[in-house]
């Protein structure tokens, strides 16, 4: 890791930040709906990776919250995974004509194609990611743990307001999901639920804020650990940090 | 993440102890190199999409073998002789432009140009001076002045670039049709004469002018067709 301390100082360069997750949990809903709520105040882009090179773009700009040219589709060769982790060349090529393209930009979004729960973006591409889940992909999936699900900055389980009809248990659901990350946050998301939303906007911020004044440090939520059941562990708690936890410390 | 910038290029100003440029070629041929290799099918999705048979990608790569490779392996071995001799790159860069006619397949190539030049940055700075003037290199350009840079020979580089072309359509193949990777693999053995013949044909090319003009139309208009479609994996 670098020296955090070497990191400390303001920056202008826009936030990074990405988005992953299994395939239909809302990954481009989520962006279009971060769009609607920041466009106003936030000068954004975005890149997208679907399989299909331009299906989340086409979606994005459908969806009118930003101008087409902001929303730049990156082909992976149906390698989804590997244009976030091993090979951050073609997404980062992207990211870095944005930011040259439109100067004086906040953030640059970057929707990773659907893949599964072992995909997690590089740090040397993204300063910051949420890793998306959706109650309608089974209230077991947050227990299954994972990298993204266990220390992705912030973890989005989407669609609450679809629990009752798929017959989740979202309380439990939430739960789980607090009992695999420990002290890191969970985002019950619902585009109908307004102060779920209010909340996701308002952790984005005091991230955002973090990185200008050079506080932010990109972590990577790093390998699939050896499986375990979350309940049989528990959190280690040496680390006492205040949310959200940008400084940089081993796990 | 900010590592500081190592040179490790044995005609470095800092170098390291030189290693066998022989395994500069394993590095720059291996699919790991993160310069997304992975974004590319040699225009395979879409002459498959045009009607070419996965049958015929053997006949595809023999094509390919005989035209566009041998330019682009024929630019790479200029662009190394041009650094060598201090010569101006950005005359073998228009060479290559000059013989690729597809404006999709030259920006697909200097897009490739500039992750590998992400790399070049990081790894080898003391290999940038000579690519300095050109806005856009095609990888092949880049690839030369790497070779140049790290000792590698005209003839190993131009067999490079066309063993990684072999490679890139089969891959790419795998993804785009039903086909057992065994059955790949031996068409990539049995093209490796082809690429020995289009390697010995572009190795001792250093006047840029020199560098094969040999077009495939079909090709090209594949190239072009690919651009504009919004369905698809790769990106050339």
């Amino acid at each position: 890791m670098p020296d955090p301390a070497a990191s400390r100082t303001p920056t202008q360069r826009p936030l990074r930040l990405g988005v992953c997750g299994p395939v239909g949990t809302g990954k481009s809903s989520l962006i279009a709906l971060l769009c609607r709520e920041l466009s106003a105040s936030w000068n954004l882009a975005v890149v997208t990776n679907d399989i299909y090179t331009d299906e989340d773009a086409r979606f994005l700009r459908s969806a009118g919250v930003l101008e087409a040219d902001r929303i730049r589709a990156v082909e992976t060769g149906a390698c989804p995974h590997t244009a976030i982790r091993d090979d951050i060349s073609a997404n980062l090529m992207a990211v870095e004509e944005l930011e040259h393209d439109y100067t004086g930009l906040d953030a640059v979004l970057l929707e990773s194609g659907g893949d599964n729960l072992t995909a997690t973006f590089s740090p040397a591409l993204v300063d910051v990611q949420i890793f998306v889940l959706d109650v309608a992909g089974g209230g077991d999936v947050a227990r299954k743990g994972g990298p993204g699900i266990e220390r992705a900055d912030l973890l989005v389980v989407n669609k609450t307001d679809l629990a009752p009809y798929v017959g989740v248990d979202l309380f439990r659901m939430l739960a789980d999901a607090r009992e695999a990350r420990g002290d890191r946050p969970v985002v019950g998301l619902s585009r109908t639920d307004r102060a779920s939303i209010d909340e996701l906007i308002a952790w984005l911020g005091a991230v955002r804020d973090h990185h200008r004044e050079g506080q932010w440090v990109p972590t990577d939520p790093g390998p699939m650990a050896p499986h375990f059941h979350a309940e049989d562990v528990p959190h280690d708690h040496r680390h006492e940090h205040e949310h959200p936890h940008g400084h940089a410390h081993g796990h | 993440m900010t590592e500081p910038a190592a040179d490790a290029g044995p005609t470095g100003a800092h170098a390291s102890p030189a290693a066998d440029p022989e395994l500069f070629l394993l590095l720059l041929a291996d699919a790991r190199l993160p310069v997304g290799g992975h974004t590319q099918s040699g225009t395979l999705e879409a002459a498959l999409a045009h009607g070419l048979s996965p049958d015929d990608v053997p006949g595809y790569l023999r094509a390919r073998l005989l035209g566009v490779t041998r330019v682009e392996a024929g630019t790479a071995v200029a662009a190394r002789a041009a650094v060598l001799a201090g010569a101006a790159l950005a005359d073998v860069d228009a060479a290559w432009a000059a013989r690729t006619v597809s404006p999709a397949l030259r920006d697909a190539s200097r897009q490739q140009g500039r992750a590998l030049m992400m790399v070049v940055e990081r790894l080898w700075p003391a290999a940038l001076p000579p690519l300095a003037g050109i806005a856009r290199p095609a990888r092949a350009t880049v690839v030369g002045a790497v070779a140049a840079h790290v000792g590698l020979g005209a003839a190993s580089l131009a067999r490079m670039v066309a063993y990684d072309d072999v490679q890139t359509v089969c891959a790419a193949a795998l993804k785009l049709a039903p086909l057992d990777p065994f059955v790949v693999t031996r068409w990539v053995a049995a093209a490796l004469p082809a690429v020995d013949e289009a390697a010995r044909a572009v190795a001792d090319v250093t006047d840029p002018a020199d560098v094969p003009a040999v077009a495939a139309p079909q090709i090209e208009a594949w190239a072009q067709a690919h651009a504009v479609t919004s369905r698809r994996l790769f990106r050339a």
